[in-house]
């Protein structure tokens, strides 16, 4: 849907939502499903309880939607809910550390692993072990760098929203994102030339 | 122009590695990167983690979107904004026929109405005291204003309903949510 040529804002479709069209919710959720579950699923480890999680903060945003302060971008509120509620869960469950392979209820295991054109038992295990690499280089950055690693690299936040949402200096944001690029190179050194 | 310091070079890759790097500072990375090799390096591994980082995303579950909108459940703005207005709109239309009903009621002597007017201003303002907490300095104003209003029947329902009247607005005014501006507070560290 579009206002004229331009299509609706984030901010708009809220707006609409809140005078009764329950359906544009549904167009924020398309904007946001793809980040959201990749910025939780880095944060917990786990895709079931990822899509479980965001699915959560969807609902828990639309009962709150008319507390959003327009003079904040959505998706910034967005991902403020969605780390409150990843760290709350964190704290909860105490994370356990568990194979990205997953079994569904019928007892089949599942890739959530990294999608990648390689096949074959050799790609399949160097898929899963660039998968458990990448985890475990974030899950061993440090909080105040990782926290912006996955801002920005899964939520796709830009830098301005990021300083927002951590009520930090942009200078700092930068700095700290560029700083911890450099630590997750070290630690991925040897997947950069796949 | 100076040259930039080393740390300048850095900063200008990551900001291209996010293809937000643009005119003179981009020309000018450019030229740095057909002299230094380092920098060459550092790009190629940057463009690498991000490649890395973007190919390691996983697909939200088909559906999603239908399952999110299926379990919202109905919010509370969606009550206040279809019909929040109409319940105190209501009741202060009522108020405002009953204090009608009570002058017209009364208004066969002049000095009757009146006399009304002034017992209701002071059931009004014996309400605001009790309220606030200052009920022995309330008590005896409330019994001059009942003493005088219940002197008929009529009088004493009208009085009654009024009370009532007030209690329904206090209570669908406190039922309205207070707007928060923030929502969330600042996030930390999940092992601390």
């Amino acid at each position: 849907m579009t206002r004229g040529a331009e299509p609706l804002t984030d901010e708009d479709l809220v707006t609409a939502v809140l005078e009764g069209d329950r359906d544009r919710f549904g167009e924020l959720i398309d904007r946001y499903q793809g980040r959201l579950v990749n910025y939780l699923f880095r944060l917990l480890r786990n895709a079931d309880d990822a899509h479980d999680l965001a699915q959560e903060v969807f609902v828990k945003v639309y009962q709150v939607l008319d507390r959003f302060d327009p003079h904040y971008k959505f998706s910034t509120w967005l991902f403020r809910v969605a780390q409150n509620a990843a760290i709350d869960q964190i704290r909860r469950r105490r994370l356990k550390v568990v194979s990205l392979r997953q079994e569904d209820d019928e007892g089949e295991s599942r890739d959530w692993d990294l999608p990648s054109p390689e096949r074959g038992p050799y790609g399949e295990m160097r898929n899963q072990e660039r998968g458990e690499a990448i985890h475990e280089a974030i899950e061993t950055l440090p909080w105040e760098y990782r926290e912006l690693i996955l801002l920005r690299h899964f939520g796709e936040l830009p830098y301005e929203e990021i300083a927002r949402l951590k009520q930090m200096p942009l200078g700092t944001v930068k700095n700290k994102l560029f700083r911890g690029r450099q630590m997750l190179k070290e630690k991925l050194q040897d997947f950069l030339s796949d | 122009m100076n040259r930039p310091d080393h740390s300048t070079y850095i900063e200008w890759l990551n900001l291209d590695a996010d293809g937000l790097l643009e005119g003179e500072e981009r020309s000018r990375l450019e030229e740095h990167l057909a002299a230094c090799a380092d920098c060459r390096r550092e790009r190629e591994e940057l463009q690498a983690l991000n490649g890395l980082l973007r190919r390691s995303a996983i697909d939200a579950r088909p559906g999603f979107r239908q399952a999110v909108m299926a379990s919202l459940p109905t919010a509370g703005w969606e009550v206040h904004s279809s019909q929040g207005w109409r319940f105190p709109a209501a009741v202060l239309v009522l108020l405002g026929a009953l204090a009608a009903g009570l002058l017209i009621a009364g208004s066969a002597p002049s000095s009757a109405g009146f006399s009304t007017l002034v017992a209701v201003g002071s059931l009004f303002r014996a309400a605001v005291l009790a309220g606030a907490g200052l009920l022995a300095a309330s008590w005896k104003g409330v019994g001059l204003v009942v003493e005088r209003v219940i002197s008929s029947p009529a009088s004493l329902g009208a009085f009654g309903f009024l009370v009532l009247c007030l209690n329904l607005l206090l209570i669908s005014l406190l039922r309205r949510k207070r707007p928060a501006r923030q929502a969330e507070g600042a996030p930390s560290d999940p092992r601390r």
